[in-house]
């Protein structure tokens, strides 16, 4: 289970897989200058609990260990400074040396030596940097099935890592410790993309995964890294808040061969005030990424009494199901109390369970359950016949029927990526999605 | 978006709230001006032209001078140790803030505090100037000391790991940051000696914004002019009761264009704005600021669309005296 190896490669606090969508607790990536750390509490309390939920059924069961050992050869000097690189997507705009970044929606202007709203792109004398191309402050080798992507290789394995940084300030976020901060006041290693390919092509693992904090504002480093990995035959991931403008991302999805979108609620309010951010611009992601037909999944972290009411929750489902279709996984998942939401409980059971019937009834074909081990809807279903097709067990998989992307029962075919040599034959469409020409915020 | 309180906050403010009334038999919620039968917040402009022009090190006794002076008018003391000694003393751990990102507050300015501070009998070991980072007060020419003797000097983000600044996030208002240790644990009083200076987002950054240098993600708080975030940093417990003195440099400032320096629109007030009312001293800087530029014919703040709205926020909240009319302005 995650948390119970501490490696001395792997770089500071994080926790959990994307910055909130699910517990991951990376803690197990902490690097500590030589020698093994200790678990942090939580992730004792983390392990514990899941070796006694899973009980004897590990011992009979072929399961995927967490191998956070893989991730050793990343151990080095820390970082001193940042590491500067020219940046993509931005302009400068009339006012002498002042830059308009157009990565995100936010379109920040900034005016020489500042940084915009993510703190890792600086302008220098009317250039625009990334502070973070290579800083990796996370590393380990986790289940696919962690990001959660479901339907994506399960069973596989994903080389995870991060850097510094979030262009969102959610109030909930499980890896505030490296999502807001800035890459100069957490602890990373320099690893270029090619020698990062190198490892992972060593490690036989088919994938590269983007992730615990936001991918999007390390563009540059992921757009390069992904595009080499293409080459060696690895697939590459995103594990994103999808705040991200048309073209990044239309352009980043050539070299990408899945992406997982934390989708933090059906409201602008709750955008708003608890992201400091806004929804449209999500939305618009998410036709982009229907329209270029890479495979994605959604997560929506279920907060009691913030973005958890009956009618939300179905305003959401029903209009996942008219712009996106009922194929695209949706994860309901489990919040913890954290960051700067310390006043609120744990997500009841029983909401998400609600949550899961709602968007079933909707009419969304594959509806999961998050952070709750051994909960049946972790479960994959055949939406034709109901037959238990995957059976997960936290991140591990029992068992697994889906025959050649298809029902062993029905024949059903069952939406997803179930090959590697499916997830490196994908093409995006190059069409522009129908009202995602719009990105930046109201 | 609704503003948010911690219950300390909503008690620190329902018992200002509380003297407010028990002073001045009214409460006006909302004001910016100083409460009825208050004496209006003293701010001491002292000038003299020849600090505007050569180089800064040959004005250093009279920048001193001119400190002391200011001194003696605020605190109305016949000298100028006791004007130091009135809000300073022996024991005192003393964290001077000053300003590195581009146009930098003049290391001669800040001497010119120190020296203050020593002749209210400040132990050197228990000033410290300090800043984010050691890399910008060196490019600002201030000396690195971290030895235990003599005057301190170092950045928050004087190592790479840990950083300085404190674990668990502070919330305050609508902002949650982490705090510099610097500001949170190692001093007892605050001096700000920032520069004046011009702000693409808030207008001007001054006394108060100065302090986003003390959270570790100021980059969060820039939307919407700064505001409430630049008062919602300097409202919280870390700052607001340990700040007891504002030295705004106004040797050379920046009055439009800044922070950085940029010499098309420099300019120098010719010495520098002294208070106690922090939120006084930024509406003194912030007119002074709207004046130069109406003298170079250029647009207000407002009218750019980029109005030093924080300065009345702080006012508004009762931080301090933002309403000019309700300031006393004193020339030396």
């Amino acid at each position: 289970m995650e948390g119970m190896v501490e490696v001395s490669n792997s770089i500071r606090r994080t926790s959990c897989e994307g910055p909130e969508s699910r517990r991951e607790d990376a803690g197990a990536t902490r690097i500590a200058q030589g020698g093994v750390g200790l678990p942090s509490r939580r992730s004792m309390l983390c392990s514990c609990a899941a070796c006694l939920a899973g009980g004897a059924m590990w011992r009979a069961m072929p399961v995927m260990a967490e191998d956070t050992s893989a991730t050793g050869e990343l151990s080095g000097p820390k970082l001193k400074g940042v590491i500067r690189h020219k940046a993509m997507f931005w302009e400068p705009t009339h006012k002498e040396s002042e830059v308009k970044c157009l990565l995100c929606p936010r379109e920040c202007k900034v005016v020489d030596l500042e940084r915009g709203y993510c703190g890792v792109r600086e302008n220098q004398g009317g250039q625009y940097q990334t502070l973070v191309y290579g800083a990796l402050c996370s590393a380990n080798l986790d289940p696919i099935e962690k990001k959660p992507l479901f339907h994506y290789l399960p069973g596989s394995s994903a080389f995870s890592i991060a850097t510094a940084g979030c262009n969102l300030e959610c109030r909930f976020c499980q890896n505030w410790e490296i999502s807001q901060f800035r890459p100069e006041q957490v602890e990373s290693v320099e690893v270029r993309p090619e020698r990062l390919v190198e490892l992972v092509k060593a490690r036989e693992c088919p994938t590269i995964a983007y992730t615990y904090s936001e991918p999007t504002i390390s563009y540059e480093y992921v757009h390069d890294t992904a595009a080499l990995a293409r080459q060696a035959g690895i697939g590459s991931v995103i594990i994103s808040n999808g705040y991200m403008q048309e073209k990044p991302l239309r352009q980043l999805c050539r070299h990408l061969t899945a992406v997982k979108i934390d989708f933090k609620a059906f409201s602008q309010d709750f955008y708003a005030e608890m992201c400091s951010a806004s929804l449209e611009p999500v939305l618009n992601t998410f036709k982009t990424l229907k329209n270029i037909g890479i495979w994605f999944e959604l997560v929506v972290l279920i907060i009691p009494t913030k973005n958890d009411s009956a009618d939300e929750i179905r305003q959401m489902s029903d209009w996942i199901l008219k712009n996106l279709g009922p194929d695209v996984p949706v994860h309901f998942t489990r919040f913890s109390p954290t960051y700067r939401v310390k006043n609120l409980p744990p997500t009841p059971a029983a909401t998400l369970d609600r949550c899961r019937k709602t968007a079933l009834e909707t009419g969304l074909h594959y509806v999961y359950v998050g952070n709750l081990p051994s909960h049946p809807g972790e479960n994959t279903y055949c939406h034709q016949c109901k037959a238990e097709l995957i059976r997960r067990v936290g991140y591990r998989i029992a068992a697994n029927a889906v025959k050649e992307g298809k029902c062993p029962k029905c024949g059903t075919a069952i939406p997803g990526v179930w090959s590697q040599t499916q997830a490196l034959a994908f093409k995006p469409r190059e069409t522009r999605a129908e009202g995602a020409a719009t990105t930046r915020p109201a | 978006m609704p503003e948010s309180f911690n219950r300390r906050q909503m008690l620190s403010r329902i018992g200002g709230a509380a003297c407010g009334l028990a002073v001045s038999g009214s409460l006006v919620p909302g004001s910016d001006s100083a409460p009825a039968g208050k004496p209006r917040p003293r701010v001491v402009i002292a000038r003299d032209e020849a600090v505007t022009g050569g180089k800064m090190e040959g004005h250093r006794e009279l920048l001193r001078r001119m400190l002391d002076a200011s001194m003696q008018k605020l605190t109305g003391q016949a000298d100028a140790k006791a004007a130091w000694r009135k809000l300073f003393k022996s024991g005192d751990r003393v964290g001077i803030k000053v300003n590195t990102l581009g146009l930098a507050t003049q290391p001669v300015v800040v001497d010119a505090v120190v020296a203050g501070l020593r002749s209210a009998d400040v132990p050197a070991e228990n000033i410290i100037i300090w800043d984010r980072f050691d890399s910008e007060l060196t490019a600002a020419g201030y000396k690195l000391n971290r030895s235990k003797t003599g005057v301190q000097c170092y950045g928050t983000d004087a190592e790479s790991y840990g950083s300085g600044y404190q674990k668990e996030v502070e919330t305050s208002g609508r902002i949650g940051s982490c705090f510099s240790k610097i500001v949170a644990e190692q001093v007892d009083a605050l001096i700000c000696v920032p520069i004046l200076k011009d702000h693409p987002f808030a207008g001007v950054t001054l006394g108060m914004k100065n302090f986003f240098g003390a959270i570790h993600n100021p980059n969060k708080y820039h939307e919407q002019h700064c505001d409430p975030y630049v008062a919602d940093v300097v409202e919280h417990r870390f700052i607001r009761p340990r700040w007891r003195l504002t030295v705004c440099d106004g040797t050379r400032g920046q009055y439009n264009a800044g922070p950085v320096r940029n010499p098309g629109f420099a300019w120098s007030l010719g010495g520098m704005i002294v208070g106690t009312d922090f939120v006084a001293v930024d509406a003194v800087g912030a007119d002074l600021l709207e004046q130069q530029r109406q003298a170079k014919g250029m647009r207000t703040l407002a009218e750019e669309k980029r109005p030093p709205v924080h300065i009345k926020t702080a006012g508004a909240r009762g931080l301090g005296v933002a309403d000019m009319a309700a300031i006393e302005r004193v020339e030396i």
